[in-house]
């Protein structure tokens, strides 16, 4: 199986592409992704990774430790800018969350089979995503134990949160979001976590496999629940990936502080973040795929429809971005026309510019195909994407609020040795949690990836229609039909 | 054979083209627009207003128009940019909706007439006493702006006649390359159409109130006509499998998939709508508010709240279940009823700009409607009168002919 894999990438309008190469079947699935799980060692790079990434967690929690003790003052902001790293943590965060729902409710709902692949991994990705973004406006609360009062928890002060705030809607917004993704996720899980435990060898894998699986059987009535419950889950999660960034641009968008007011905000904060987030679908799969051998699977064809979505939402951007300077320029308030140019020439400048090169500019070399199914290019601009990303959201809040109406109160923010460490801490809770993913859960969705295979029979007989088309089209003129429905003329 | 296996759907057996029925829709169409002209003609003539209103109702109507043969183009370039294979059989009539696009392009001229009675800022004397608007002036002037539309009707001609042009030929031909150009072009004209369509719905619409500005304008204007073409689809085949035509072809897993995205931009609309007016009802800026404010003191308010509960709440309650969306008759109702509140909608950004407090219904908005409604139809099957209705030799066809919702 380690021949070279054929170019499923290849366009031919009458032949839907393979999704599953190398000769695959059922079984050797099963094999493949529970292997991963099973085998007694994973790969030595794991272990590097997860050395790693532990480590950063625990400079995190040493961070958030330090800020809890000592208050919110080792942080850099101060007024005017009292909003900085934190928050551009937050909407980063929940930003790169986006795709997986993205992946495994939109798609879904448009049948694009191609997901099966990459759904599993991208969820968990949201779910992770989601932890790291809940975090920062917990810590930056300043008296973290108090943070139960932003829940509208009847007490007795009878204190009760603003609810004409944004930011009691992100409590909402956010809280819901990372509900509705984890019962998605783990609902979907439930048949493969149930052949880990049918496979399982070992006592405690037999009782937690066990326990998760929840009695899992596989009997029809059960898998014909499972699909219509993950159909109203899809439908429930899609207006959620739109809702829930909306919410997040609300948090600027009200205000009247110039370049966080502007109409455009919820659409665009929804495009930026699946665009983040696909980005970090492809940064972590790429090398996932080659480290557990799953090239047959995350094949060059997904990744190639991966980086077009990448293209896509990032040209969404950088049209939002044209919009949003063009209108401050027609708008003829004085205030917007200076926070845009403020943002391009001011004493931000290197932030905008690094935002624009990276998400705008960059990912336009995926209009090229080669770039789109070369690893190492989209690898090199995925990255390229997240700091861009990262970028943007600490150009709109920070160079907005260093200088707003009064020149008398600007200022400049920088952040403190806290602040950078904080953030690359997060990234180590966020791919610790990945790592032990990849190891302890079967990371490619089995029982959906096996139903968009040609073993699966899904375009024959009474089926016909429901499953994957692949392979050739049949021609419509010449009564080929006929042969694959298996009628005698 | 199986009984479970339905029988292959044959395209050779289908009747789909519109043949007897094309001279007789397009004598229909063309007597009610020469109606509608006359009724026109004489309304605007008998009004002594100087064509005030009559501007006003024509741009309603055609931009009306104008947003459906857009939507119809999107849709177009949508499907070849997702190699979609579903909506194969639906495509050949959302392209030649999007072919009526050099048509509107000769519509447009009673617009430019019309210039100095629709748009303040075209009147050198009122820029004169008028700061915000000099400001604008490199951008709101009356050159610039016909330069404007000389681009953006000159690419929505050429990218709709190219895909409907090209997809002909590939009923001649039958060779899958062409559908392989037209996939190379959609992502180009995917972006020649964000930009133009964009920038299209400030000119025509948002600088109606020069001083007035939101940067989610343009999606709004994108939301509407999508939402009006997914509404106009199932009437269209409706109609047609009523003439006996496309019987089989398009089957009940299109109409259901039809109904699922008019249901899905009946959201998106007015998620669009509602980001647009919480955000300046919550901030509360004079320079943004006085827009809406229009719109919310004597009758418009009635406006508002009509396309509140008739563009969101019941279409999103009648599209919801998947009953309806599976019955052709059915299905047909709110979609009738969406097209509808589209042209409400467009007269809600329209009208408000010229009669503050009263809603100004006249029967020059129908006249308009009728006369424009009618060279639309009748171009669209003129075009369509030795066409087949079906993109017969696409090589997706058959996927198109055999998908199911499961």
């Amino acid at each position: 199986m380690s021949t070279a894999l054929i170019d499923n990438t290849y366009k031919d309008p009458a032949v839907r592409p393979t999704l599953v190469l190398g000769g695959q079947d059922f079984t050797s699935i099963t094999e493949k992704v529970c292997g991963i799980v099973e085998a007694p060692k994973p790969p030595r790079i794991w272990y590097i990774c997860l050395a790693v990434a532990a480590g950063l967690t625990g400079v995190l929690f040493a961070m958030v430790g330090y800020l809890i003790v000592t208050g919110v003052g080792v942080w850099g902001l101060n007024i005017p800018v009292g909003w900085a790293f934190d928050i551009t943590n937050f909407v980063f965060w929940v930003g790169i969350g986006h795709a997986g729902t993205l992946i495994s409710a939109i798609l879904f709902l448009f049948r694009q089979k191609w997901r099966t692949s990459i759904n599993r991994s991208a969820e968990a990705m949201t779910i992770f995503a989601v932890v790291c973004a809940g975090l920062f406006p917990a810590i930056h609360v300043g008296r973290v134990w108090l943070l139960y009062w932003v829940f509208p928890v009847p007490n007795q002060m009878s204190l009760w949160p603003n609810f004409r705030s944004p930011l009691l809607w992100d409590v909402f917004a956010v809280s819901t979001y990372m509900t509705v993704s984890l019962m998605f996720w783990f609902m979907g899980m439930i048949p493969d976590i149930a052949t880990l435990r049918d496979r399982a060898t070992t006592r405690v894998r037999r009782i937690v496999y066990g326990l998760l699986s929840l009695g899992w059987r596989g009997s029809n009535r059960q898998w014909h629940r499972y699909e219509r419950a993950y159909l109203m889950l899809a439908a429930l999660a899609t207006p959620l990936v739109l809702s829930v960034h909306s919410v997040v641009s609300f948090d600027f968008a009200v205000s009247q502080v110039p370049g966080w007011h502007t109409t455009i905000f919820p659409p665009y904060f929804v495009a930026g973040a699946i665009f983040s987030g696909m980005a970090m679908v492809v940064t972590l799969l790429v090398p996932a795929r080659q480290l557990f051998g799953l090239k047959e699977f995350i094949t060059l064809h997904h990744l190639n429809n991966m980086n077009k979505l990448v293209l896509a939402t990032g040209s969404m951007v950088g049209f939002a971005y044209g919009i949003e300077f063009f209108i401050s320029w027609y708008s003829g308030n004085p205030f917007e026309r200076f926070a845009f140019m403020n943002r391009a020439l001011g004493p931000y400048w290197w932030a905008y510019w690094i935002m624009v090169i990276c998400n705008v500019f960059v990912p336009q070399v995926f209009w090229s195909k080669k770039a789109r199914t070369n690893l190492w290019i989209m690898t090199i601009v995925c990255i390229l994407v997240n700091v861009g990303m990262w970028f943007e959201r600490f150009v709109i809040i920070v160079t907005s609020l260093s200088r707003d109406y009064l020149p008398s109160s600007w200022g400049y923010f920088k952040p403190t040795w806290v602040d950078i460490l904080t953030m690359a801490g997060s990234f180590g809770l966020f791919l610790t949690l990945f790592l032990l993913f990849l190891r302890y859960l079967p990371m490619i969705a089995m029982a959906e990836i096996k139903s968009v295979m040609p073993q699966a029979g899904l375009e024959h007989g009474a089926h016909a229609g429901h499953g994957q088309y692949w392979g050739e089209i049949p021609h419509q003129h010449e009564h080929q039909f006929d042969e694959l429905n298996g009628v005698k003329r | 054979m199986n009984p479970m296996v339905s029988p292959p759907i044959d395209l050779a057996t289908e009747k789909r083209h519109l043949g007897e029925l094309a001279p007789m829709v397009i004598k229909v169409a063309l007597a009610i627009g020469v109606l509608g002209i006359a009724g026109t003609a004489w309304l605007a003539y008998g009004a002594h207003d100087g064509g005030e209103r009559f501007y006003r109702s024509y741009l309603v109507a055609f931009v009306y128009f104008l947003s459906l043969s857009l939507g119809a183009l999107f849709f177009v370039v949508l499907q070849h940019l997702t190699h979609s294979g579903w909506s194969v059989v639906l495509r050949r009539m959302a392209e030649a909706v999007a072919a009526n696009l050099p048509v509107l392009a000769v519509l447009a001229l009673p617009v430019l007439f019309g210039l100095h009675h629709l748009y303040h800022w075209s009147d050198p004397e009122v820029v004169a006493g008028d700061h915000l608007l000099q400001g604008k002036a490199g951008y709101l002037n009356v050159r610039f702006f016909l330069i404007r539309m000389a681009i953006y009707f000159a690419v929505w001609a050429g990218l709709s006649r190219y895909y409907f042009r090209t997809s002909l030929r590939q009923d001649e031909t039958g060779d899958p390359g062409l559908t392989l150009k037209m996939e190379r072009l959609s992502g180009p004209a995917i972006v020649l159409y964000a930009v133009t369509q964009t920038f299209a719905s400030f000119d025509l619409l948002m600088s109606l109130d020069a001083h007035w500005f939101s940067t989610i304008y343009g999606v709004y204007f994108f939301a509407g006509s999508i939402l009006g073409f997914f509404a106009m689809l199932p009437i269209i085949f409706y109609l047609l499998q009523r003439s006996g035509r496309l019987t089989h072809s398009v089957t009940t897993e299109h109409f259901h998939d039809m109904g699922k995205l008019a249901f899905a931009f009946t959201v998106f609309w007015a998620y669009i709508a509602f980001s647009q007016f919480m955000l300046i009802w919550y901030s509360n800026m004079p320079e943004e508010t006085g827009w809406y404010l229009r719109r919310q003191q004597g009758q418009w308010a009635w406006v508002s709240l009509t396309l509140l509960f008739g563009h969101f709440v019941l279409p999103f309650l009648a599209l919801i279940s998947r009953y309806p969306k599976r019955r052709r008759g059915m299905i047909v109702v709110p979609t009738m009823w969406i097209l509808l509140m589209h042209w409400l909608d467009i007269y809600w950004l329209v009208m408000p700009e010229a009669s503050e407090g009263r809603v100004p219904f006249s029967l020059l908005d129908l006249t308009c409607f009728l006369a424009l409604g009618g060279v639309f139809v009748a171009a669209a099957a003129h075009r369509m009168r030795r066409r087949a209705l079906v993109c017969e030799k696409d090589p997706r066809v058959a996927e198109s002919l055999r998908f199911e919702n499961a």
